[in-house]
C-alpha cells in the first residue's frame, strides 16, 4: 500500500469554500466555549481580584450550559471540517527552502490546532459524563490546553485570512479555491453538505441539551442525567461517595460559626427555629448540567451576624465531607452578605434530602455547584 | 500587517497555554497523561477516523443504488459524529452505584431511536428520488 496524493481526493465538496463556512460556525463555538470556560475557571477560584457577580442568578447556569451545548456542537463541526481539509494532509513538500519552512511551521501550528481541539472536545464530554480515564487533573488540563487551542486557531485564522475572506465573499460553487485536482462532483451538492452539517450540529445538541434546558428533556435521549432526583434535583456527589452518612445524620450535629474567639454550636431544630427565607435558585454544575430549586433555610447573612461577622469579608464554609477539593470553599463577601445566600435546610417544601446534603448546605445565586457546600459544618470568619 | 499582527497574538495565547501546562504539575507523560491524550486525538482521527470514513464510503457507492447515494452520506454525516459524542454515555463509564441521578437514561434504546430514525429517513428520501427519477 502506498502513501495517498492529494489527488487521490477528487471530491470538490474537499474544498476551501466548505470549510471556511464550517470553520466560521466552529470558529463561533470555540470562542463562545473560550469566553465561558474562562468565566467558569474564574467563578472556581478562590482568589477574586474583581468580585464575581451575584446577579442575576441564573448567569452561571446560563454561561456553563452555554459551554457544554457549544462544545457539542463542535464536535460534528471539527469532524466535516476536518474531512474537507484532509487531502491536505498529503500535499507534496516543496522544494524551495523558503517555502518548506514556512510550510513545515503551518503543517506544526495545524497539528498543534488538531490536537488541542479534539482533547478539548474529548475531555469536555468525557467530564460531562464523569468519566476520567486519564492520571491528569481536568479541570488545569482543560484550562491550559484551552489557551492552547484558542492561540493555535488565531494563528490558523491569521494564516488563513486572504482564503477565509476569499472563500467566504465568493457563492459556495465558487471554484477559485479549489485545489486543482478536486473536480469530480460528490454525492451532495456543496450546500447539501452544509446543510446535512447544520443538521447534524443541531441534532447533538437536542440530543443532549435537556440535561440543562428542561423543556427539552424529553428529546434529550443521550442527556448525561433526565433531570431527576430527590426532590426533583439530581445530584452530584452522595452522602456515600462523600462518607458522610453517619456524621450527617448524627444526632450531636451541630453547625459551627466561628469568628476569632467567638463561638456558637447550632443543632438543625436551632437553625430551624431561626428566621426562615425562601429563594429559587439554580444548582448549576460545572460538569454542564443544571436544575432550578426552590431552597428555605437561614440567611447566611444572620448566621455570620451572630458572631458579629463585618460584612465585605470572605468567610470559609467546610463541609463534614473528610477529604476532597472542595471540603472547604471560600464563601465571598458579596455572595456572603447577598440576601438570596442561604445556609439551605429544606428543597421543595421537603427536609433537604441526604444526598442534597442534610442537615444543611449553601446555596448562593450565580455560583458554580462545586462551592455549593453541602453538608455544612462549620463556618468561619477569618480575621 | 493586520496577519503578523493576529499571527503574533495567537502565538502569545497558544504560548500561555503551553506555559501553563508545563508549570502547573500535570502529568504530563505517560500513557493517561496529557502529551499522549493530545497525541492520541490527531492519530485517531487521522489514522482510524478519517480513513474508515472513506473506507464505509467506497463500499457505500459500490453497493447503494443512485438513489440513495445522498441521503445515506446526510444520514452519515448526522448519525456518525453523534455516535462519537455518544460514546462517554452509550459506555457509562462514569456511572456509580451510589448515584442513581447519574446517567440515568437507557442511552442504548435512546441511540437505537435516533439511529432507527435517521435510518427511516433515509429509506424515505431515497425512494422518494427514486420515484422522482422514475418519471
Amino acid at each position: 500500500m502506498r502513501i495517498p496524493d492529494e489527488s487521490d481526493f477528487p471530491s470538490r465538496l474537499r474544498s476551501a469554500a466548505v470549510t471556511a463556512r464550517v470553520g466560521l460556525w466552529l470558529g463561533f463555538c470555540f470562542a463562545i466555549c473560550f469566553v465561558t470556560g474562562l468565566i467558569s475557571h474564574y467563578a472556581q477560584n478562590a482568589d477574586h481580584p474583581v468580585p464575581f457577580p451575584t446577579s442575576p442568578a441564573w448567569g452561571y447556569r446560563v454561561t456553563q450550559g452555554l459551554h457544554v451545548i457549544t462544545g457539542t456542537a463542535a464536535v460534528p463541526l471539527l469532524l466535516v471540517k476536518l474531512w474537507t481539509v484532509y487531502p491536505r494532509l498529503f500535499r507534496r513538500p516543496e522544494r524551495d527552502v523558503r517555502r518548506l519552512l514556512l510550510d513545515v511551521a503551518e503543517r506544526g501550528s495545524i497539528a498543534v490546532l488538531v490536537a488541542s481541539a479534539v482533547f478539548q472536545l474529548a475531555t469536555g464530554l468525557a467530564n460531562a459524563a464523569q468519566w476520567y480515564p486519564w492520571a491528569f487533573s481536568f479541570r488545569s488540563a482543560h484550562y491550559a490546553t484551552a489557551w492552547v487551542a484558542i492561540g493555535a486557531l488565531v494563528v490558523h485564522v491569521a494564516v488563513k485570512l486572504p482564503i477565509i475572506r476569499g472563500a467566504l465573499g465568493a457563492d459556495v460553487d465558487d471554484t477559485t479555491y479549489d485545489r486543482p485536482a478536486a473536480d469530480r462532483p460528490g454525492v451532495l451538492g456543496r450546500r447539501g453538505l452544509l446543510r446535512a452539517t447544520w443538521l447534524s450540529a443541531g441534532v447533538a445538541v437536542l440530543a443532549t441539551a435537556g440535561s440543562t434546558v428542561p423543556w427539552l428533556r424529553q428529546v434529550s435521549v443521550l442527556g448525561v442525567r433526565s433531570g431527576d432526583g430527590p426532590a426533583g434535583i439530581p445530584i452530584n456527589k452522595s452522602a456515600v461517595a462523600a462518607g458522610v452518612t453517619a456524621s450527617a445524620t448524627s444526632a450531636d450535629y451541630r453547625l459551627l460559626l466561628v469568628h476569632g474567639d467567638r463561638q456558637v454550636a447550632l443543632s438543625r431544630a436551632d437553625l430551624l427555629a431561626m428566621p426562615q427565607s425562601t429563594q429559587t435558585l439554580p444548582i448549576a454544575c460545572v460538569e454542564g448540567w443544571s436544575a432550578s430549586g426552590t431552597w428555605s433555610g437561614v440567611r447566611v447573612r444572620d448566621l455570620l451576624d451572630l458572631v458579629d461577622g463585618p460584612r465585605g469579608t470572605d468567610v470559609l464554609v467546610t463541609s463534614l465531607q473528610q477529604s476532597g477539593p472542595y471540603t472547604t470553599t471560600v464563601l465571598h463577601g458579596n455572595f456572603a452578605d447577598d440576601d438570596r445566600t442561604l445556609l439551605a435546610l429544606a428543597l421543595e417544601g421537603e427536609p433537604l434530602a441526604l444526598d442534597h446534603g442534610f442537615p444543611a448546605r449553601v446555596i448562593a445565586p450565580d455560583r458554580p455547584g462545586v462551592l455549593q457546600t453541602k453538608w455544612v459544618g462549620r463556618i468561619e470568619v477569618p480575621t | 500587517m493586520t496577519r503578523i499582527v493576529i499571527g503574533a497574538v495567537g502565538v502569545a495565547l497558544a504560548a500561555y497555554g503551553g506555559w501553563l501546562l508545563l508549570t502547573r504539575g500535570h502529568d504530563l507523560l505517560g500513557l493517561d497523561g496529557v502529551v499522549a491524550w493530545l497525541a492520541a486525538g490527531v492519530v485517531l482521527h487521522d489514522g482510524v477516523l478519517a480513513v474508515l470514513t472513506i473506507v464505509l464510503a467506497g463500499v457505500a457507492l459500490r453497493l447503494a443504488p443512485t438513489a440513495a447515494r445522498a441521503p445515506l452520506a446526510v444520514g452519515f454525516v448526522v448519525l456518525g459524529p453523534l455516535t462519537l459524542l455518544a460514546v462517554p454515555v452509550l459506555g457509562r463509564f462514569g456511572a456509580r452505584a451510589d448515584n442513581p441521578t447519574l446517567l440515568d437514561r437507557d442511552y442504548t434504546a435512546g441511540w437505537l431511536a435516533l439511529a432507527g430514525l435517521t435510518a427511516l429517513a433515509v429509506v424515505v428520501a431515497s425512494l422518494v428520488r427514486s420515484r422522482r427519477r422514475g418519471r
